[in-house]
């Protein structure tokens, strides 16, 4: 079992191996359900793909091999009709979309979501009652059919709102196809055509150019000068040069085979580099395919903000339904008629359900969502805006997310001495000692032993921001040297280049000789760069100080201990070194032949050695800090070499300065790694070989046990393990990257974060948000913005929710006491729907109370949106004061207008006779029924006058959970008197303009009852800023944590 | 097999020492049979209550202490009184979520103050509102005027529909109308009331809380359809009829010199189908001095003034929509949504 579990490790990047395993695993291994889930999906139409792809060995074969396993021939290629049998197998060679859910399917999801099953429920009843009361009396009140059509508009309306808000977020295959190669040169019937790439068969023989995206996944027979760009699939930006020889086991690192999608570099030398191959596999069987379906097979968790407000509506719909029904089963057994008692039910519900709240939700996420646009957090998922505000642990890539993806020189070494470089963005102020007359042979090494060039037509652009044809590394050569020396065409065109040996892989050195720019100087200069230990090995002298010294056992001795040190510090050192060709020897017209080699190659002088990196972005220590502070755990995951990952990780704070690994803690107690006491360390840097070895427990513990974690040389199936470990751990995992092999972490995270600029299409698609900046400091923004869109939620849903008692004991006083009723249903939607919307989105706008970034992110399990206290709070407390003021302007309206208390109590069946056209009130007036029912409608309108001056008060205190109202400032927000503003004036418009209107119930209502709750409203205020005083002078007491929400 | 479980525990043990102990011990001591583990057990459980009083309050550990005393006694029968000391304990004082029921009393207590003083406001702001309102006189009538109209004898429905040979299908009518003309009986009209002055407002000044008189209305006012002379009120007859009375309206005063005067016609449909009514009082008005009305707690003994409709010529075997409205001053009787303000719609079918 134990074996098994361990062999699922041992293939990287090829997720079929995994898949296979697990199938035929036997269902304990749990830790794998992710993958398990993921096979579930393709299961049947991919399995048969999935078991071919598993012996991959067409890089082992000979040319012969695969001619015959792919009955193909090399020279003339497959015929026409071969390939189109093939197509027609295979399928076009394109990456399949994943299975959209259909869009009808989507709006009807929307349509039962939330409450709106309660809401439909509630429209189907009313018609059902108004059925009954049809069948028996023709003329019945269509009171019971506006109300349905209304619930069925609302929801409709509601839905339709969701939908378009839904619909705005892309899916993630759309790139994937965006990125294939529009044609591919392939060889045919013995002729070369050019055929869309998507016709591509396995057989065909193809040729590739530099600037080329490799067509399919092809195994190369031919090539010239080819070098590939993988970065995309493997994050590795170096650029890897691809021949026609078996180089390595793995399919991945092998020279001969080239990936789907990745690109085919445009070298500077002339011609281009070209290839010619086989393609061996096509559409979503390419590596890349796989890599699109983990990504698209990784299940879609929910939101924590989803979960949150899932809670919330199990939470409110199971108090309505069961309200409701205690009450539905009150009526029956009051002997009410069940007639009467369905209607009640459906008014609770009514009154219960904030059917405006999901929609104030939605319309606060996406003004979050703007502000973080702003600030250049492209958010795709709105719901993923709150969920960097609850991440725990941030898992980056190294490569373009913490670095600035791009080499640049951070070292020299010459004169015994190692200099540092500025490595900044702008590389301004270079401050190393240039007196040296070394660094003058060192500089002119640097700018002539150099093939990469500036793209013609850039004269205004800054130097680093110059596009330059070469490698990573002669770019970075080439903007050093123009930095520091200025124009370098011009001192390369004075020293003229007469013969060049390019760099390969064998010599692993670059040789070019020049016309010195000195006139009287007839000598020609040969320069050379390369691997450091190749380069000494041509060297007998070194220069120190300018002056010319023979290499002793000391001076080597110094330079590999400034080789190792460089190394150590994960960078890329080269060393480089200069011959003056005697002229005797070589005269001025001596022609330099690079293939007889007519030039020695040896004894030359030693120079100095640079070292480059990919250095971190300026803004990346300082926002790894404050992530640090706000309590988020930054994890790095890269693909890169652990050493080099470990140098970026110390300088960007991941591990911070005082704190060792177990090898750092080993190396300077000199004792065996096992003997460290692994609690001593507090970071650590785990490879992807030492994670394959790991069981899911022990990487578990590695992820609790060090704050500060390193993962190296990682595959993609590795960063979703390590996602899915961190996962375990409660914590809310945000993932950054750029690469494709970072999609399938992405969207397994809890939220993927894209580079916007650097970031490949895929991993834009599968991330919840895109930085658009590419800086990793708008992460932290996006965090704060989180935090306080939830602490601001929270107060959203605290205003809320605080008027449903008030709109909910109407109908329990209506049922028990018997009072014509106080609200009606359609009333209550204008609370919910009109009046409350505006307010409630305001306090999105609310500032932060404290510091948010200085407190630890929200325990997804622990910290609900909402909790007991704000439910207690909301409901009891302040949904009760509510409640008594809106009746006491009730209570005032019936009064003066002949109906006092006392006589209300048991008047509802005589109030609700029709036929009763002279009912008496306290006075002995007689009352027609039309004239009761416009008292009631009054009466309804001076409820929702009630409730809406309470509810002006409920949202002044809801500014602040813990600070004064003071504190906070109450014109700090200026959006809470619009909503305040908004409230009074939709008030306003129903009371006094749509008074006429019969269905809508609103009656004109006299200007004093808007004053006669004002002193309830006063006391919800004055009472709410006692609890918050108790909560500040009292923390940690009953009351605090009772009371705070 | 148990061994095991309990070695395997074992090295946790230090750390979540008291925390296990809280949560497993009693459920452990139910499994434990072997008597030495339960020795164990016992001993693990002793030292339950002296770390738990080290947390507790002042007051709790005497509290404590007196339960001890009692245990004390009840040691010799051995563990069951171990057991139910310590669901009592945990019931009183729950060391994890660290709550009591004295804790719980509190909410109670808290919750039942927070609701009192609620009551409380809400009690003085009833009390403010009933300062305001006169218990005499309606704040405002806006809502009650103009006046609706009833008719009597009524019974759930508005369709007057008998046959004269049948007495059983009218006389449910007589008995209702007579019902309702009970309080009109002369003998008890002239003992309660007075007699005013006709054609004039019977205006009593003085002090709001005063009782006010009521004017008579006799019920000999009606004639024909007082009941007196014909105990069927014509219905025996064909002739039925059928009483109108105006809703009462606090301080409402129709025009001086012109008093609201009740008419009746063919709502829809031949005129002629009704080819005479004789009302009663004669005037088919209600007379003046019936108003203003003071407000049923001072006007105690006021008395609806009446219009009688003597159908005395319908036409028969047909129903015969009739509307009867009030004409005056200050009537609306034209609102659609309302067919009681200032009229009244019925229909007659006389069968013979």
């Amino acid at each position: 079992m134990r074996q098994k579990t361990l062999e699922i490790y041992s293939v990287e990047l090829d997720g079929t191996k995994d898949i296979e395993k697990t199938d035929e695993g036997d269902g304990k291994e749990k830790y794998r359900g992710l993958k398990n889930k993921c096979l579930d999906l393709n299961k049947h139409h991919q399995k048969e793909e999935f078991k071919k792809e598993l012996d991959l060995d067409d890089h082992k074969l000979s040319n012969k091999e695969l001619e015959r396993k792919y009955g193909t021939d090399i020279i003339t290629g497959l015929s026409s009709s071969r390939a189109a049998e093939l197509l027609a197998r295979d399928g076009p060679n394109a990456l399949s979309p994943p299975k959209r859910t259909s869009e009808i399917i989507k709006f009807l999801k929307q349509m039962v979501g939330g409450f709106s099953i309660l809401l439909w429920i509630g429209a189907f009843l009313c018609y059902v009652a108004y059925g009954i009361l049809y069948s028996s009396n023709t003329s019945a009140s269509l009171d019971n059919v506006y109300l349905g059509s209304v619930l069925i508009l609302v929801v409709i309306l509601t839905g339709v709102f969701a939908y378009y808000q839904e619909a705005k977020s892309t899916n993630i295959m759309a790139s994937f196809s965006k990125m294939i190669p529009q044609q591919a040169l392939v060889i045919r019937d013995s002729e070369k055509k050019i055929i869309p790439a998507e016709q591509l068969v396995v057989g065909d023989i193809v040729e590739v150019k530099g600037g080329d995206q490799i067509p399919a996944d092809i195994r190369v027979l031919f090539s010239q000068g080819c070098r590939v760009d993988n970065s995309c699939l493997t994050g590795e930006s170096e650029p890897q040069s691809r021949c026609s020889e078996f180089t390595h086991e793995n399919p991945l690192e092998t020279k001969n085979i080239c990936f789907y999608s990745t690109t085919c570099l445009e070298g500077s030398a002339s011609p281009a580099g070209t290839a010619t191959g086989m393609v061996i596999s096509t559409g979503d069987r390419t590596i890349i395919g796989h890599i699109a379906s983990l990504a698209s097979g990784v299940g879609n968790e929910k939101t924590p903000i989803a979960v949150e407000i899932e809670h919330f509506v199990h939470i409110v719909a199971g108090v309505a339904v069961s309200i409701g029904i205690l009450f539905f089963i009150i009526a029956v057994s009051m002997k009410y008629h069940v007639l009467d008692a369905i209607i009640f039910l459906i008014s609770i519900i009514v009154a219960n359900v904030p059917e405006g709240l999901l929609a104030t939700v939605t319309v606060t996420l996406s003004l979050t969502a703007k502000r973080m646009a702003k600030k250049n957090c492209l958010v795709k998922n709105l719901e993923a805006v709150e969920t960097l505000g609850s991440t725990s642990i941030i898992c980056s890539d190294k490569t373009g997310t913490l670095t600035q993806n791009r080499m640049t020189v951070a070292h020299l070494w010459f004169d015994n001495q190692i200099f540092v470089a500025d490595t900044s963005e702008d590389h301004s102020n270079q401050v190393f000692d240039q007196s040296s007359r070394t660094w003058a042979s060192l500089s002119k090494i640097i700018t002539l032993c150099n093939r990469a060039e500036f793209k013609p037509g850039q004269e205004s652009v800054p130097i680093m921001k110059k596009v330059v044809v070469g490698d990573a590394s002669e770019t970075a050569l080439l903007k050093f040297s123009e930095v520091i020396l200025g124009d370098v065409m011009e001192i390369r065109k004075r020293n003229r280049k007469v013969a060049e040996i390019p760099f390969n892989s064998t010599n692993k050195f670059q040789l070019s000789i020049h016309e010195t720019e000195d006139p009287s100087d007839k000598r020609f200069l040969a320069v050379m760069k390369g691997a450091p230990e190749r380069i000494l090995e041509k060297c007998s002298t070194i220069m120190i100080n300018g002056q010319e010294q023979p290499l002793d056992k000391g001076t080597a001795r110094a330079f590999h201990t400034a080789y190792m040190e460089l190394g150590g510090l994960g960078e890329r050192v080269l060393g480089f070194c200069h011959l003056y060709l005697p002229t005797d020897k070589f005269p001025e017209t001596y022609s330099f032949d690079t293939d007889a080699m007519n030039f020695p190659t040896s004894n030359f002088c030693f120079v100095g050695l640079l070292s480059m990196i990919d250095p971190p972005r300026s803004t990346v220590p300082d926002a790894v800090t404050k992530c640090r502070s706000a309590g988020i755990k930054v994890i790095m995951v890269t693909g890169d070499h652990p050493i080099t990952a470990k140098a970026i990780a110390k300088s960007v704070g991941i591990i911070s300065a005082n704190s060792e690994t177990v090898e750092d803690i080993a190396n300077r107690l000199n004792i065996a790694v096992e003997q460290v006491n692994k609690r001593d360390a507090k970071a650590a840097v785990v490879t992807g070989q030492e994670l394959k070895d790991m069981s899911p427990e022990q990487l578990d513990e590695l992820l609790a046990g060090y704050p500060e974690i390193v993962f190296a040389r990682t595959s993609p199936q590795q960063k979703l393990i390590i996602v899915e470990g961190c996962q375990r751990q409660e914590a809310v995992v945000a993932v950054t990257g750029d690469g494709v092999n970072d999609s399938p972490a992405l969207k397994k995270a809890d939220i993927g974060i894209a580079m916007g600029i650097a970031g490949s299409d895929a991993a834009k698609n599968a991330a919840d948000m895109v930085l658009l900046d590419d800086n990793f400091a708008s992460i932290v923004t996006g965090v704060e913005e989180g935090r306080l869109i939830f602490d601001n939620l929270k107060k959203t849903i605290a205003y809320t929710l605080t008027k449903n008692i008030a709109e909910l004991c109407p109908f329990l006083i209506y049922i028990i006491v018997g009072l014509p009723l106080p609200i009606g249903t359609i009333t209550l939607l204008f609370i919910d729907l009109g009046t409350d919307i505006i307010p409630s989105v305001a306090l999105a706008y609310e500032k932060a109370e404290s510091d948010i970034m200085n407190r630890k992110p929200r325990h997804k399990k622990r910290d609900r949106l909402v909790n007991m206290p704000l439910a207690v709070y909301s409901y009891l407390h302040i949904g009760l004061m509510q409640a008594l003021g809106a009746f006491l302007v009730y209570f005032t309206v019936y009064a003066q207008q002949g109906f006092l208390p006392r006589t209300l109590i048991n008047l509802r069946v005589e109030w609700e006779k029709d036929y009763v056209n002279d009912l008496e009130d306290s006075y002995g007036q007689e009352w027609t029924r039309y004239q009761r029912r416009h008292l009631e409608w009054t009466g309804y309108t001076a409820f929702f006058i009630g409730i809406l001056v309470q509810q002006i008060a409920d949202l002044v205190i809801r500014k602040t959970r813990r600070n004064s109202i003071f504190q906070q400032g109450l014109f700090r927000n200026k959006v809470i008197w619009v909503g305040i503003a908004s409230q009074i004036v939709i008030g306003l418009l129903l009371s006094y303009g749509l008074g006429s209107v019969t269905a809508l119930s609103f009656a004109m209502l006299r200007a004093q009852y808007w004053f006669v709750a004002v002193p309830h409203a006063v006391l919800i205020w004055v009472y709410d800023e006692v609890r918050k005083l108790f909560i500040r002078l009292y923390p940690g007491s009953w009351w605090d944590k009772n009371m705070y929400y | 097999m148990r061994r095991q479980l309990r070695s395997r525990r074992a090295p946790a043990f230090p750390y979540g020492y008291r925390y296990r102990l809280d949560d497993q011990d009693e459920v452990n001591q139910n499994y434990l049979a072997d008597e030495e583990e339960e020795a164990e057990e016992e001993a693990r459980v002793m030292v339950v209550p002296e770390l738990d009083e080290e947390e507790e309050e002042e007051k709790e550990e005497e509290e404590k202490e007196e339960k001890e005393e009692e245990e004390g006694q009840g040691q010799p029968t051995g563990n069951a009184w171990w057991q139910k000391l310590q669901i009592l304990n945990e019931y009183l004082w729950d060391p994890e979520r660290r709550m009591s029921l004295a804790r719980t009393g509190l909410i109670l207590v808290i919750y039942f103050f927070f609701y009192a003083s609620l009551a409380a406001v809400i009690t003085l702001c009833m009390y403010t509102l009933f300062l305001t309102i006169s218990p005499y006189m309606p704040t405002f009538t806006e809502r009650v005027k103009p006046p609706g109209v009833m008719i009597r004898p009524f019974a759930h429905s508005l369709n007057f529909n008998f046959n004269v040979s049948e007495p059983d299908t009218w006389q449910h009518y007589v008995i209702s109308l007579n019902g309702f003309l009970q309080g009109y009986n002369d003998s008890l009209q002239e003992e309660m009331n007075v007699d005013c002055p006709p054609g004039q407002y019977f205006i009593q000044d003085g002090n709001e809380d005063e009782d006010k008189k009521a004017c008579q209305f006799k019920r000999s006012f009606l004639k024909n359809c007082s009941g007196l002379e014909d105990p069927t009120f014509g219905y025996s007859t064909g002739q039925p009829c059928i009483l109108l009375k105006m809703n009462r309206i606090v301080g409402f005063r129709p025009e001086l010199g012109d008093p609201v005067k009740v008419s009746c016609k063919v709502q829809r449909g031949d005129e002629n189908d009704i080819r005479s009514i004789n009302y009663y009082p004669e005037s088919a008005s209600f007379d003046l001095r019936y108003y203003p009305y003071y407000g049923k707690l001072t006007h105690v003994n006021y008395t609806s003034p009446l219009v009688a409709m003597h159908f005395t010529d319908v036409v028969k075997n047909q129903a015969v929509p009739v509307q009867c409205q009030l004409k005056g001053k200050g009537i609306i009787n034209d609102v659609i949504n309302d067919r009681f303000v200032g009229r009244v719609i019925f229909t007659l079918n006389i069968e013979t």
